[in-house]
């Protein structure tokens, strides 16, 4: 195969640099994105530990911003996967939305305050969550519209719909047992319930992603769609199961949503959708597809959080967060496209080397 | 690994300017970190309701003047939206940052009370300004203005520019905003009493200018013949002005605003509104800091407090009433 077809063939010469790999597990582990994200976290977190330590390095404040980031780790997991597979998800905020209405007309129709209402909230939640994405999934692999514009379509009927269920007028009744419990209660009196939900949410995840066939087969639809689909891969089947997993996520994230603020927030989560993406990608996803973790997800949520809670703390103007984040965004989109390029010309890939080293001519 | 010789200059020079700087500042000590919070001065921290709205930059020159006599210092920091869901992470920021005393605008009756009443728990003094929560018994005060009086004192300038009475509209914000919500109250009460007028309900703006503007144009589509429009903020009232203009009804509709931002004292010279309802926000937050402070000190306290407003016209705009406009930077 001469250089010149090698340079054309894109993200698959990725799976042939991966074979060519001899080095040790710690030299990949550093070589990683998400794990270089994390370096970057830790720096960040040591900064403001040391300008603030008594505020902002206490175990109550690093609580708090947890549980504060637990609903957009379970929306950034969902986001992962369609990431990967090379689409995206720009209803994910709307569904919560309008699960969240769904959910609490049903229980406030039903009445009670006990677990029963609420676990049949819950239930009716996650369901109308599901169908969204099955609707999403539906029309992006069979009548094969971009996904940017299914979802974007999505977002406003969902947004549409739940306003005109509520008359735009938020809910306010929402059982006491969901507030009590998952919205502010702790287990041994420290953890958030809230954060506990999304750790498993993540733990399970991860290994689906990165254990089983599904996410095995997730990564080959993202990578290449045509060669995953001639080596047998149903891949319809398996976009509307993603587009599907997106959307039960953000119907679980609307009841997390409704228990942590007590009312349906219709005219909130206009920009997590923007958020949770930007999060997925600064984790080193790529949005090209084939490549990325729930871990680098994770990290890449903590980022803008810990930076805005760290600039309240020290009384910085919070609009900064945004400048930095929009920043750091770019950089990891960037260096996610120098490793493709150098990659694809067959040298390494790593960001370091193709920034510094003389390029052979 | 040949490095790129672009890379080994821009390093080299790096590293040499670095060796220059140190060697110059050589012995300037870096002196304390200031913030220079007097050893008594309490810390009070302000969060508003939304960033960049005159009304609460208004406030914050209030508490910031009232706060520098009281010898304490203040920190204001603000949501870029009027929304509990992007309030909540910032008071408990501010919660982790330990201040003496909290001086908020909650953003929504229900979802920012836990928040706030574990603010409260931690020992920190809240006061609610301007908008207040569904349970405040948590709150050392509550200090808004008397927003029912006020709508009911707009219906009765509609009243006087149009005394044969006729359609009336009000653009409100969100359902759940204390303040506004009283507001429409008000205003909906009065035209109740008077049967030469027809309430044609509250339309939501979502506190933007443009759905205002949305709202107010296709109202007009429908009903032609109103002939007063009560808006209950002040992006409200900038987005009602923009719509009437646009539909070209400035000589037979009425608007009268609440809030009396630059935008709008500008747009009350043009004629376009025809009448301000200006809140005192600078005195709610003068009366929060007192009462902040007089729960540090132990002294006694106000549990509710309510301030007035002037009604601000084209006539006395740039007499009277003049300092009764909102200022967008403090001094």
């Amino acid at each position: 195969m001469s250089a010149v077809k090698q340079a054309e063939m894109g993200p698959e010469t990725t799976a042939i640099e991966t074979a060519k790999d001899r080095e040790t597990p710690i030299r990949k582990l550093f070589k990683a994105q998400a794990f270089q994200i994390f370096i970057v976290l830790l720096v960040v977190i040591a900064i403001f530990s040391a300008i603030a330590p008594d505020t902002f390095a206490q175990l109550s404040n690093l609580r708090l911003v947890v549980q504060n980031a637990s609903i957009l780790a379970v929306l950034g997991v969902g986001m992962t996967y369609v990431i990967i597979t090379s689409g995206i998800d720009l209803s994910i905020g709307s569904v919560l939305v309008f699960s969240g209405v769904v959910s609490a007309t049903t229980m406030r129709a039903m009445g009670g305050d006990d677990w029963g209402t609420a676990i049949v909230g819950i239930i009716v939640s996650i369901g109308v969550g599901i169908l969204w994405g099955t609707f999403n999934g539906i029309l992006i692999s069979k009548a094969k519209v971009p996904p940017l514009i299914v979802t974007l379509g999505s977002l406003g009927m969902a947004l549409g719909l739940a306003q005109i269920l509520t008359g735009g007028v938020d809910i306010r009744e929402v059982p006491s047992v969901l507030t009590d419990s998952i919205g502010y209660g702790n287990i041994f009196g420290a953890v958030p319930i809230i954060s506990v939900i999304a750790l498993v949410v993540v733990i399970i995840g991860a290994l689906v992603l990165h254990k089983t066939k599904f996410g095995l087969y997730t990564y080959a639809v993202g990578s290449s769609e045509e060669a995953a689909r001639r080596v047998g891969v149903k891949v319809d089947r398996h976009l509307i199961r993603i587009y599907a997993i997106s959307g039960g996520l953000a119907g679980l994230a609307g009841i997390l949503s409704l228990s942590q603020f007590g009312t349906t927030a219709i005219a909130g989560q206009s920009q997590t959708n923007l958020n949770v993406i930007a999060a997925v990608v600064i984790g080193g996803t790529s949005l090209f597809g084939g490549y990325g973790t729930i871990f680098g997800t994770v990290v890449g949520l903590f980022i803008p959080a810990v930076l805005q809670n760290g600039f309240v703390i020290t009384g910085v103007q919070p609009f900064w967060q945004q400048v930095a984040v929009g920043a750091v965004l770019i950089l990891a989109v960037y260096v996610d496209q120098v490793r493709r390029s150098s990659a694809a010309r067959g040298g390494s890939t790593s960001f370091w080397r193709a920034l510094v080293s003389r390029k052979k001519k | 690994m040949k490095w790129k010789k672009s890379v080994l200059g821009v390093l080299a020079l790096g590293a040499s300017a670095g060796l220059m700087l140190t060697g110059c500042s050589g012995g300037a000590s870096s002196g304390g970190s200031s913030a220079g919070a007097g050893s008594d001065g309490y810390k009070i921290a302000f969060i508003q309701g939304v960033a960049g709205d005159e009304f609460y930059i208004s406030m914050q020159c209030g508490i910031e003047s009232a706060a520098k006599d009281a010898g304490a210092t203040v920190t204001t920091q603000g949501p870029e939206k009027f929304d509990p869901t992007l309030q909540k992470p910032l008071v408990d920021s501010v919660v982790a940052s330990k201040p003496d005393a909290i001086l908020v605008a909650p953003t929504d009756v229900k979802a920012m009370e836990a928040p706030l009443k574990a603010a409260a728990d931690a020992g920190i003094k809240v006061v609610l300004v301007d908008t207040t929560v569904d349970d405040p018994s948590f709150a050392v005060s509550q200090i808004s203005s008397d927003n029912k009086g006020g709508g009911a004192a707009a219906f009765d300038a509609i009243k006087e520019a149009h005394p044969e009475g006729g359609k009336v509209l009000v653009v409100s914000v969100d359902p759940g905003i204390s303040t506004t919500d009283a507001r429409a109250e008000g205003f909906q009460e009065a035209v109740k009493g008077d049967d030469k007028f027809t309430d044609l309900g509250v339309q939501y703006s979502h506190n933007e200018p443009s759905t205002a503007a949305e709202i107010v144009t296709a109202a007009l589509q429908k009903d032609p013949d109103i002939v007063g429009i009560f808006a209950a903020n002040l992006f409200a009232a900038e987005g009602s002005a923009t719509g009437v203009k646009q539909a070209g009804k400035e000589d037979s509709v009425t608007i009268v605003g609440f809030d009396a931002g630059p935008a709008q004292v500008k747009q009350l010279k043009e004629g376009t509104v025809q009448a301000l309802v200006a809140q005192e926000p600078a005195t709610i937050g003068k009366d929060g800091v007192a009462q902040a402070i007089a729960a540090l000190n132990g002294d006694k306290v106000e549990a509710k407090i309510e301030t007035g407003f002037t009604i601000i016209t084209k006539d006395n705009v740039d007499g009277d009433a003049k300092d009764a406009v909102y200022q967008s930077k403090c001094g």
